[in-house]
């Protein structure tokens, strides 16, 4: 049985529309004006248990409301959804036994108090044995790398140490599946490897399937194995990870900062260079690793100049997704590839 | 059960967290009380009366502080879940499996009570001291019994007023109101006793008076009578406010749309 079974799911939402300034706001008190906004539109697609699947899209793409439809949160405007067997708009609570779920922008740990009060918090919520909840927050302390933080007050931990530690809450009961809503935002390069890290451990150890949200193609590549890409809350494009970066990201950005001015017409080989900075002390390059090799660039960026910083990354979703919809013209045909 | 207790445990648990703060912000009671100590002194000095309406000074002061001990400690669920519902955080509290209502019981609770504790003995320790001792130690569960059921309507027109954050977001205006009716036909500025016959007719046919006026007047004076109308008065509210809590938060989950996505 998929542990995920979406078919045709919709939800819309109807919002106020006012125009700026006092008299569009007296006029919308007599005369309201709605819109509505459909923030996930026909979406279908399954997900195999213990599978890691990428559900990925830019901001406003309908991926959070998509993983609160799923943990029964938002009930859905349209279509059907199962989740481990379960209707979840229907059967939330008995849903909420099997799954763990993290709200990377919203904190599930209690503020004020140390982390390990929320997590024995829990263990009583998920109806576990004392003696278990204590045997399991050791473990995933251990994974985690958490053990010294779990008596200081939330409040003092830094964003990546909290984020660990809301991961380890979400996987205290031992759930089946894992939705994760943007687990990495705002994370900085270490953090976001020590969560990645974690959780591959955890989820080959315990066989849990993974939903991740993420508009950072960084935690696709490092975790999933399948990837959806949605836009406009409609899926324009579901494959392997391995194929999405054969065919679209297989270009790296580099952004260097010399001491010095670079001199005019500066160029590097195998490379394109996107952009200058006005003052001449910064520039940006694309290069493609399987062509050009990351070792040839750096040794000729640094053979160029003094290098005060210099940052690499892969292209940006937004990049992505134009690429997919150039390539394909329409989001139908890439939809054929099949689900690999 | 076990959830619900840890739950107002941890509630509990924060509210503790800040001492300090506790104690400040529930010194605020003194200011009342002694405003309240001046107007009714007054007012009994120009009655020329010891007792107005079977009250004493010393009896409306000690009714004055259950009220205000109710009132200033009683959790502020609205504002509470319509923020939840504006920042999001609304999304983790329904997704565990537990009764959304019934955790915010326990939590309100676990939040309430360090404060109403502090209130009444900073208040009570005031009113002592201007206008006599407090009501005998008989009088106290009479009042407990009828406290309790008076925060549980509290918290069910609370958690009403919060849900409709389901459907309007902002609930001040809504909180405001059932404030002022709370004031004013709850009895706890003035107690209704001093009202004109007919507004304690209309006041004590509304879920108001059982809120506030029940207990804090089985406090100074207890009477079996007046105590089962109370409590019988308290359940059929109770019966008829939990069932549209429950109703609203069913219909409620329909419609909500949580900030963020």
């Amino acid at each position: 049985m998929p542990a995920i079974q979406v078919t045709n799911l919709t939800k819309t939402f109807r919002t106020k529309r006012k125009a700026a300034g006092l008299g569009a706001s007296i006029r919308s008190l007599f005369h309201p004006e709605y819109k509505t906004i459909e923030a996930v539109r026909g979406l279908s697609f399954e997900m195999e248990s213990g599978e890691l699947l990428g559900f990925i899209g830019p901001n406003g793409a309908g991926k959070s409301t998509t993983i609160k439809i799923l943990t029964g949160i938002l009930f859905p405007s349209g279509g059907e959804a199962k989740v481990l067997g379960f209707i979840p708009w229907k059967q939330r609570q008995k849903l909420a036994y099997h799954i763990g779920t993290v709200f990377g922008q919203r904190p599930q740990l209690w503020y004020h108090l140390p982390a390990i009060d929320t997590l024995i918090l829990f263990g009583k919520i998920y109806e576990m044995e004392d003696r278990e909840t204590r045997r399991r927050i050791a473990e995933l302390a251990e994974v985690f790398e958490i053990t010294d933080l779990l008596e200081t007050p939330v409040r003092k931990l830094s964003l990546g140490q909290r984020m660990r530690c809301e991961v380890a809450a979400s996987l205290l009961h031992k759930p089946k599946l894992l939705l994760l809503d943007e687990p990495s935002i705002g994370l900085d390069v270490v953090a976001k490897q020590h969560i990645r890290d974690a959780l591959r451990e955890m989820a080959k150890q315990e066989n849990v399937g993974v939903l991740l949200t993420s508009h950072d193609a960084g935690d696709l590549e490092a975790l999933c194995k399948r990837v959806i890409i949605i836009n406009h809350g409609q899926i324009i494009y579901q494959d392997k990870v391995s194929t999405l970066k054969r065919s679209f990201l297989n270009s790296k950005l580099v952004e260097v900062r010399y001491a010095e001015q670079i001199p005019t017409g500066f160029h590097i080989e195998g490379t394109e260079t996107l952009k200058v900075a006005k003052e001449r002390y910064g520039v940006k390059l694309r290069f493609d690793p399987r062509i050009t090799p990351v070792e040839k660039v750096m040794v000729a960026l640094s053979a160029a100049g003094t290098l005060v910083d210099i940052t690499v990354s892969d292209p940006p979703l937004e990049e992505v997704i134009a690429a997919i919809y150039k390539k394909g013209a329409s989001p139908s045909p890439l939809l054929e590839r099949g689900t690999g | 059960m076990k959830k619900y207790l840890a739950v107002f445990k941890i509630n509990l648990l924060n509210s503790l967290t800040y001492p300090a703060e506790l104690v400040t912000r529930s010194a605020m009671i003194l200011l009342f009380m002694w405003i309240f100590f001046q107007l009714w002194r007054i007012t009994f000095t120009a009655a020329g009366s010891d007792i107005i309406n079977s009250l004493s000074l010393r009896d409306t002061m000690w009714y004055l502080l259950l009220a205000e001990t109710l009132e200033l400690g009683r959790p502020r669920l609205a504002r509470v879940i319509s923020e939840q519902v504006k920042d999001g955080s609304i999304a983790y509290l329904l997704n565990k499996p537990y009764n959304f209502l019934l955790y915010q019981l326990s939590s309100g609770l676990g939040e309430s009570l360090p404060r109403m504790g502090m209130l009444f003995v900073l208040g009570g320790a005031q009113v002592w001291a201007m206008a006599g001792p407090p009501p005998d130690l008989v009088n106290w569960p009479i009042a407990l019994v009828a406290l309790a059921g008076a925060w549980l309507l509290h918290f069910c027109v609370n958690a009403l007023i919060g849900l409709s954050a389901f459907a309007v977001e902002e609930v001040a205006p809504f909180e405001w109101i059932y404030q002022k009716l709370v004031f004013i036909l709850g009895g706890m500025l003035i107690p209704l006793d001093f009202y004109p016959v007919w507004l304690q007719t209309i006041a004590k046919s509304l879920p108001f008076a059982y809120m506030m006026y029940g207990p804090a007047r089985l406090f100074v004076q207890p009477d079996p009578v007046f105590f089962t109308q109370i409590i019988l008065g308290q359940l059929l509210w109770l019966a008829v406010l939990g069932g549209l809590l429950v109703l609203v938060f069913s219909r409620g989950m329909k419609r909500l749309a949580i900030n963020g996505g």
